[in-house]
């Protein structure tokens, strides 16, 4: 295999990867934020995101 | 619709990949035939360098984040530290297969265990790699962030210890082009081609770790919901 073929195949690869990963990070966003979206409008509950770790771990509690 | 700002900067750093890519193939230089086995090859330089200067981005935050949550307690330093894993895995990966691929067509073999560089950023990328995976695999709470969090500020010392092996220990794998020995500089045309995909490569990363953090901000309101279905 020549240089430039080798090439060719390596820089395809790793701009398929990244796109890939790109979009899996861009489809995984949106899918939860419309899950949670709908799931806040069913429960009528506000939107305030906490996190429950920190805060467990600020007042002491386990 | 909605534009997100991590979304829109994922979009203009891999429209900016693909113009590194066309440019590394198209218009940057050839390197002189004589100073390498498989001069062709050189051109995976464009992409080789920006992905792990990205990945060193992608570990600092990491390294910020992980000292934010052990000290601090901080629901941002978490989210930090979460969004540098995974740019870092990402990233790392990115610099290790094209490492591989160069060092095959040049060295003649993918990878030199006897290289301190290739070894210790190896070893950044695995730790990334258990940081994903861990977290995958752990429930969360106190006891698993505190310890991800160790190994991330802990692990971070392989990235200086990198930056230093490049100028200390140089076996087989070049030596810094930029800021490097005497003489070690590129063409003006090769550098612009570099600047362009290291300025790609820091907008994706910034718009991965901002996308992340929005996808753990969006887990915890997940985790809390569920929390009052439960009846908690």
């Amino acid at each position: 295999m020549d240089d430039k073929t080798y090439l060719s195949i390596a820089y395809l690869g790793m701009i398929f990867a990244i796109a890939i990963w790109t979009w899996t990070i861009v489809s995984r966003s949106r899918t939860l934020e419309q899950r949670i979206i709908a799931m806040e409008e069913s429960l009528n509950v506000d939107s305030i995101p906490i996190d429950s770790i920190a805060e467990v771990n600020d007042t002491g509690e386990e | 619709m909605r534009v997100k700002v991590g979304e829109l900067l994922l979009a203009i750093g891999f429209i900016g990949l693909m113009a590194t890519l066309y440019l590394a193939f198209n218009w940057a230089p050839s390197v002189n035939i004589n100073a390498f086995e498989s001069p062709e090859a050189q051109r995976i330089f464009y992409w080789h360098v920006p992905a792990a200067w990205a990945a060193f981005i992608a570990f600092a935050v990491l390294f910020a984040g992980s000292a934010l949550w052990m000290f601090k307690r901080s629901p941002l330093g978490w989210k930090l530290h979460v969004a540098g894993s995974e740019a870092g895995l990402a990233c790392g990966l990115m610099a290790v297969w094209s490492g591989c691929v160069w060092g095959a067509a040049e060295w003649g073999t993918p990878w030199d265990w006897e290289d301190w560089r290739l070894n210790t950023f190896g070893l950044l990328t695995l730790l990334a790699l258990f940081l994903v995976l861990g977290r995958q695999s752990q429930p969360d709470g106190v006891e698993s962030r505190d310890t991800f969090s160790t190994f991330g500020l802990y692990g971070f010392v392989l990235v200086p210890l990198t930056y230093v092996a490049t100028r200390i220990w140089v076996i087989r794998h070049p030596g810094p082009v930029i800021a490097g020995e005497e003489g070690s500089s590129i063409s003006g045309d090769m550098a612009l081609v570099l600047m362009i995909g290291a300025l790609s490569f820091t907008i994706l990363i910034v718009g991965h770790i901002i996308t992340s953090m929005e996808i753990t901000k969006f887990e915890q309101r997940l985790e809390r919901l569920q929390k009052r279905l439960d009846g908690e």
